[in-house]
């Protein structure tokens, strides 16, 4: 079977003088030495040299052949990988134990409905030891509207030290506890701040070298998206093909990684025939980009979260409130409307056991 | 068509590959196409010329085949395969035919997705066939999986079972996707699949996710990339005889109408497309159904339009079939 050329990651200007010199598959370089290719095709002998590995008879096979797994197995690297608590166990309950990590999730909302404090929230989060429930690691990141405020991080650091203080019962939690300050929280936070769209995907693509160099890293907040792509953008079909390439290499990492995605939208008015909707930003392409979709919504002068898109939870509205202390659950007396949600557990959702399958399930 | 090199055809020497190069002549397509060129040449290099196209004629036509042995090795090799929701098979003519590609299309949020997990659990659980999930956005929950096999069977043995007979592959750049869909091809779904039965089914979701960002713009290569997928996807279901299930997103062309991504050569790749939408009723938001219209079919007439809830693959068949139309207010066990 001969795979053609152009189905190669080349570049095109090599790809075009290959095809001129009559290489049309891959089974017509197999054989060659890159001095002769470069001799043939007119190429330098770099670029033959790149030529002939992309290319080599067996590797796109394994390549391939590599990644894959059954769903048995996926099954157990789920499981394995937990997820983020956001303190709200109504939200975590609906996203069946906090934000799920190896995925993107897309957090979208009006401004100053919450969205920078859930990102501030979940890097706190993201840290709190393997003994209390959490993941132990570290987190990024990636400032574009310069609305990360260190004070803020400093009183939910703070506040989550606090309560996990309380919960702390044995000596394994305590020596944790010891671990777990204000100081190494904030020292295990990376913060990034990229001015416009270039500077962001300039940093997309030197992350995975970053997250190589540190596997610690099991969350990278980018907040937000829309922000950079929103402003002076002419084109906006560039725009969309920028967005879906960002999209696709965000998820390649979330999986390659085992780092949770979280990104942050912006909202816009959809106006047809008459009537108008807050509906996400960026475009109805841009919808498809994230695994899981989160708005953040008003009503009256309560604030709640909707899963609108999501592979394993079901839909569900919940609501929540930014309190001194961060992201925490509404209090019960003035709850407007839980649709589909019956309880509103509020017990702590960090414990010493570990996460088992029972937790993990949700009701149908 | 390949490089004449010497050897390769019975009179094709060395010297006489030399003298074609210094006419300018290097690849085989060359040789079939242009007869009165060859005839002046072969009073030079001799009738070796003429004998090798006649070679290459007969190594590369494809040959005629009767209508009847057509329709026969139809009726053998050609299987429908449920997709566990009665909605959804009676607008697809009672399920995903082998051989043929389908394409479900929607927005974000509309179901895509939860079809594609809907029809690999009953592939690998009801039918006990392997599937392949070439998955491209990340979205594949193997806890979703096993939510739906545990609503069909509380057996544990048999749900690993049938979770093993669905392989995934994880691709997420249209280079990776390519050389997915070759491996396939060079080396036969069986081998690439190792849980026990035969592939039935190849589910790539979604393809949109890996070919929209080199469409368009500066870049020419993207629609010939776009094409390779087009024919590997369909060279693959044919030879193997497999359903191809594929996901797209959706547009709206002139007047506001849905239509599917991707745009006009896409549009006719797929034998069938089905198109996801939610219903917007007034009163509650989250719901889990949807509709789905029937866009493009070989078999039945379009636009027809079926309702149907996501949630049918997460219950049992008492629970689906003892309901007798009332709306899902009990909560399965």
């Amino acid at each position: 079977m001969q795979r053609d050329i152009s189905s190669y990651a080349i570049a095109p200007s090599v790809k075009v003088k290959l095809l001129n010199a009559g290489f049309l598959s891959a089974a017509d370089l197999c054989d060659l030495r890159p001095l002769q290719l470069s001799k043939e095709a007119c190429i330098s002998q770099e670029e033959a040299v790149e030529v002939l590995q992309a290319v080599r008879c067996e590797s796109g096979q394994e390549r391939a052949a590599a990644g894959r797994l059954t769903a048995l197995e996926l099954l157990g690297r789920e499981q394995e990988l937990g997820t983020i608590v956001t303190f709200c166990s109504a939200l975590d309950m609906a996203l069946g134990g906090g934000m799920p990590v190896g995925k993107t999730t897309e957090v979208c909302g009006a401004p100053g409905v919450g969205k920078t404090q859930l990102c501030i929230q979940l890097s706190v989060d993201a840290q709190i030891p393997v003994c209390f429930g959490g993941l132990g690691g570290k987190s990024l990141y990636i400032d574009t509207e310069g609305s990360f405020l260190v004070q803020r991080a400093v009183d939910l650091a703070q506040a989550a030290v606090d309560h996990c203080g309380l919960l702390a019962e044995d000596s394994e939690q305590q020596e944790a506890l010891k671990g777990f300050t204000v100081e190494t929280i904030l020292s295990n936070l990376f913060l990034v701040r990229c001015h416009d769209y270039v500077e962001l995907l300039a940093e997309t693509y030197l992350l995975p070298d970053f997250l190589a160099q540190h596997p610690g890293v099991r969350l990278v907040v980018i907040d937000s998206i829309a922000f950079s792509f929103r402003h002076d953008f002419e084109d906006l079909s560039q725009r969309t093909r920028l967005l879906n390439g960002l999209a696709q290499r965000l998820i390649q990492m979330a999986t390659n990684h085992n780092v949770a995605v979280i990104l942050t939208n912006q909202m816009t008015t959809k106006v047809w025939s008459g009537q108008s909707k807050l509906v996400p930003a960026l475009g109805e392409s841009w919808g498809h980009a994230a695994t899981q979709r989160l708005i953040l919504h008003w009503e009256g002068t309560h604030r709640l979260a909707s899963l609108y898109k999501s592979p394993s939870q079901r839909e569900a509205t919940v609501p929540y409130q930014i309190t001194g202390q961060g992201f925490r659950d509404a209090p019960p007396s003035d709850q407007p409307k839980a649709s589909d949600d019956p309880s509103v557990r509020q017990s702590g959702s960090l414990s010493k056991r570990p996460r088992t399958e029972e937790d993990q399930s949700t009701r149908t | 068509m390949v490089v004449l090199r010497d050897g390769m055809c019975p009179g094709l020497s060395e010297e006489l590959v030399v003298a074609l190069r210094a006419a300018d002549i290097t690849t085989g397509t060359w040789v079939l196409i242009n007869l009165f060129t060859l005839v002046n040449l072969a009073s030079r290099c001799g009738n070796a010329l003429l004998a090798i196209r006649r070679v290459l004629l007969a190594q590369h036509t494809a040959f005629p085949v009767s209508g009847a042995d057509l329709y026969e090795d139809l009726l053998s090799s050609t299987a429908i395969l449920s997709t566990g929701n009665p909605s959804l098979d009676k607008l697809l003519d009672s399920g995903l035919y082998t051989g043929e590609l389908t394409e479900l299309a929607g927005g974000p949020g509309s179901g895509k997705t939860q079809v594609c997990f809907g029809v690999a659990v009953n592939i690998s659980y009801q039918l006990k066939q392997s599937v392949i999930y070439v998955d491209s956005t990340g979205g594949l929950s193997a806890s979703r999986l096993l939510q739906m096999l545990q609503a069909k069977s509380c057996n544990i043995e048999e749900q690993m079972e049938a979770l093993q007979r669905i392989q995934v592959f994880p691709v997420f750049d249209i280079f990776s996707l390519l050389g997915c869909l070759h491996h396939f091809r060079c080396v036969g779904l069986q081998q690439a699949s190792a849980g026990g039965g035969s592939v039935k089914a190849v589910i790539v979701d979604s393809v949109s996710a890996v070919i929209s960002p080199i469409l368009g713009g500066k870049q020419n290569e993207g629609m010939s990339m776009m094409t390779q997928v087009a024919g590997l996807l369909k060279t693959i279901a044919k030879d193997f005889n497999v359903a191809v299930l594929v996901t797209n997103t959706v547009t709206r062309d002139g007047n506001g109408q849905l239509k599917a991504g991707l745009g006009q050569t896409w549009s006719h790749v797929p034998r069938i497309r089905i198109l996801l939408q939610r219903l917007e009723r007034p009163g509650s938001t989250c719901s889990s159904v949807r509709t789905a219209t029937l866009a493009k079919s070989s078999r039945q007439p379009c636009h027809l339009k079926e309702e149907f809830d996501l949630q049918c693959w997460g219950r049992s068949e008492e629970q689906l079939y003892g309901m007798s139309g009332k709306r899902k207010h009990t909560e399965p066990s």
